[in-house]
């Protein structure tokens, strides 16, 4: 190591100014982050976030913007709607009723063992379901299941009146898309939502 | 049409002498010109929109081929059905009767039974997503195939509906079928899952129109004869004066500049000029991935870079077609190598590419064809001339499905696809095609009286029958920048003849 240099003397001081990591006006942090108790203030806000996300993650995924997909059956089921004011079929599918409904699913499920995967479903989504899942209509991913349904009795194939009821019902009712959309185009086109 | 159309095919040679002597004749010509007055009567047009794609936003491409493949089988089902129960209804074999089986996988091993599916082919050499992929970490892909039939024989034929895959086997299906036609088979499963088939239906020809059906006028109307169709394909401009020669002679011929009195009276008869595709020899300025990166590691260019694009191609058939215009209607199909979009049904060329030749046709935005001047069509494309029904492709289609035979002719390919009801049988699978959702245009509906398709090695025609007494002409339009040859159409009596246009050097 060099020898330690002793400055004796008044030495000159020069007109630049130095480096300075203190003071206010060189102050690095933001204003109103707590560097005391910091380890105390991460915990708890973590566990915070986490309860946060649990809660609201549904109700996340619905605000997104949807996906092509999405849109797609979107923009399908809207056309179905603008083109028919109201069909036959249409006409006669509003009479349907409850009870209707209900003959026609014990007569479908009659003769299979009882369906426990299913115990949490109301009967209008395993009217749908079973619809999606008959393959004679057509595949029934890429497409709303009201055209689905349109195009099936077009070209003459005869879909059960009862199925056009229950999704006239349910876009009268509520969330116009999520019955549109079946579980198997949910499943084969899910994405991973990254949350930050 | 009564009885059976006879077929002529008489070439006739335009026998162009010498450039010395060529001016001389000219003269003469011109003088006799003033004299004789010909003049080319209207033809009676009527385009069929049917395959042309919305517009802009409305197009979708987020749907799966496989409604295209549930479309063709749930349409073509129920005739081929009907044809199959006409002929196995009384069908014994060894004492049993066939039945017919509504699911493909329902059929029981050791019983006589008929099923109606899809046909699939599966072939290792076929075009694979996988060659895209090994493209990006190998330094060229492997090179496209001539054929996708592999020579150990090791294709597999399997019949598909919406349960399930069948393997079928059998003598009389080798080279006879290819993805996408709808098919019913009689056989029996064996043993180990395969159904051994002992004949085949398909739907065959549909209905055929009769001869100015589409009109509302009464059918017996008071009609001029109708003149003749030219029919020319693959006129492969490539913008350098090698194809000049050629293509001022098909200008002149048509126009009526060139040869006698006699030639220029039967040139006159023409009232339509169909162009079938491949008017540009390659359309694509956009480079491909290699010669991109070859080109820009060569030499920086600032600003737009002239050399990537020639426009002497387009520019040369639009005064091409503006020199034919004045006096002929036109109708242009676009091929493959033309500047139109690549998927099935392509659509019509775009009018930006016909300055001059734009005059002569009604802009887009006013209507969608264009009866008597230029008409830029889809291909496949569907119309009433003079009353007639045509069909015709750039010839994609056919060039498909002979890959994925053996020594079967093209001739036959045509009417194999028009027996089946499928323009495009092989579309989804190896030929580019929008997924249609709600409707498949690629299915015939009308059988048609004349069908042709462009760009064909050889002149060739036939007439096929139908069971229910259509006819139909069958045209293979070759490429005349390799032949020379015009076909010509008589549309009072569908007599095909052929025009060579070429040069003969004299006999020294």
């Amino acid at each position: 190591m060099p020898p330690k240099r002793r400055s004796t003397g008044a030495t000159a001081k020069s007109t630049q100014s130095t480096l300075a990591f203190h003071g206010a006006s060189n102050k690095v942090t933001k204003p109103g982050a707590r560097a005391t108790n910091a380890k105390k203030n991460i915990l708890t806000e973590s566990a915070k976030n986490e309860e946060k996300l649990e809660v609201t993650t549904v109700k996340v995924e619905e605000e997104d913007a949807p996906t092509t997909a999405e849109a797609a059956i979107i923009e399908q089921t809207e056309q179905v709607q603008e083109q028919a004011q109201s069909t036959p079929e249409e006409d006669q599918a509003r009479q349907i009723k409850p009870k209707q409904l209900q003959a026609y699913w014990t007569k479908l499920s009659s003769g299979s063992a009882p369906r426990y995967h299913q115990k949490d479903f109301g009967l209008e989504e395993k009217i749908l379901r079973k619809f999606d899942m008959t393959g004679q209509f057509g595949p029934c991913v890429g497409i709303a299941r009201l055209k689905r349904w349109k195009r099936a009795h077009r070209l003459g194939l005869e879909p059960p009146i009862e199925v056009l009821a229950v999704l006239l019902q349910e876009q009268d009712s509520k969330d116009k898309i999520s019955v549109q959309r079946s579980i198997m185009d949910d499943i084969l086109n899910s994405h991973a939502e990254i949350e930050v | 049409m009564q009885g059976v159309v006879p077929m002529m095919d008489s070439p006739w040679r335009l026998l162009m002498a010498a450039p010395a002597t060529f001016c001389a004749t000219r003269s003469a010509i011109t003088i006799e010109d003033a004299a004789s007055d010909f003049s080319r009567n209207a033809s009676a047009y009527k385009p069929l929109h049917t395959f042309e794609l919305p517009t802009g936003a409305e197009k979708h491409y987020h749907h799966q081929f496989a409604d295209m493949y549930f479309l063709r089988l749930v349409q073509l089902k129920q005739a081929v059905k009907q044809k199959a129960h006409d002929a196995w209804d009384d069908f014994k074999l060894g004492g049993e009767r066939a039945s017919y089986v509504e699911r493909v996988l329902d059929v029981r091993q050791g019983e006589l039974c008929w099923v109606v599916g899809t046909v699939y082919m599966e072939m290792a050499l076929k075009p694979n997503v996988l060659d895209d992929l090994s493209k990006e970490h190998w330094i060229a892909a492997p090179p496209p195939r001539e054929t996708y039939v592999s020579p150990s024989g090791a294709d597999e034929l399997m019949l598909e509906d919406e349960s399930g895959r069948l393997r079928i086997i059998g003598d009389s299906l080798n080279s006879h079928y290819v993805t996408g036609c709808i098919l019913a088979a009689l056989g029996t499963e064996q043993a180990d899952g395969s159904f051994q088939v002992i004949a085949t239906q398909y739907a065959d020809l549909p209905r055929q129109p009769r001869r100015w059906e589409s009109e509302d006028a009464a059918p017996k109307a008071k009609r001029e004869r109708s003149g003749k169709l030219a029919l020319v394909s693959g006129l492969d401009i490539t913008g350098t004066p090698d194809d000049d020669l050629l293509l001022d002679l098909l200008v002149e011929y048509l126009t009526g500049e060139a040869t006698g009195p006699p030639d220029q009276t039967a040139a006159s008869q023409i009232s339509r000029l169909i162009i079938a595709g491949n008017s540009l020899a390659h359309a694509s300025p956009i480079l491909n991935r290699d010669d991109f990166n070859a080109k820009k590691s060569a030499k920086k260019h600032y600003g737009y870079d002239a050399s990537s694009y020639n426009a002497t191609p387009a520019e040369k058939l639009d005064s091409l077609l503006s020199q034919i215009l004045p006096s002929l209607p036109i109708t242009i199909l676009p091929g493959e190598h033309d500047p139109a979009n690549v998927a099935l049904p392509q659509q019509p060329l775009h009018p930006a590419l016909f300055p001059l030749s734009r005059a002569y046709a009604n802009p887009p935005v006013q209507s969608k064809e264009s009866l008597e001047g230029l008409d830029s069509v889809t291909n496949p494309w569907e119309a009433d001339v003079e009353g007639w029904r045509i069909l015709g492709t750039g010839g994609q289609t056919v060039d498909d499905l002979l890959k994925y035979v053996d020594d079967v002719e093209p001739l036959d390919v045509m009417e194999m696809m028009l027996r089946w009801r499928c323009i495009a049988p092989t579309a989804p699978d190896t030929l580019w095609c929008y997924p249609f959702q709600d409707d498949d245009p690629l299915i015939l509906r009308e059988c048609p009286h004349i069908y042709f398709a462009g760009n064909r090695e050889k002149f060739e025609s036939r007439v096929v029958q139908g069971p229910a007494g259509q006819q139909v002409l069958l045209l293979g339009v070759p490429r005349y920048s390799t032949t020379g040859q015009i076909v010509l159409v008589d549309m009072e009596t569908l007599d095909v003849e052929l025009v060579e246009v070429g040069v003969v050097q004299p006999a020294s």
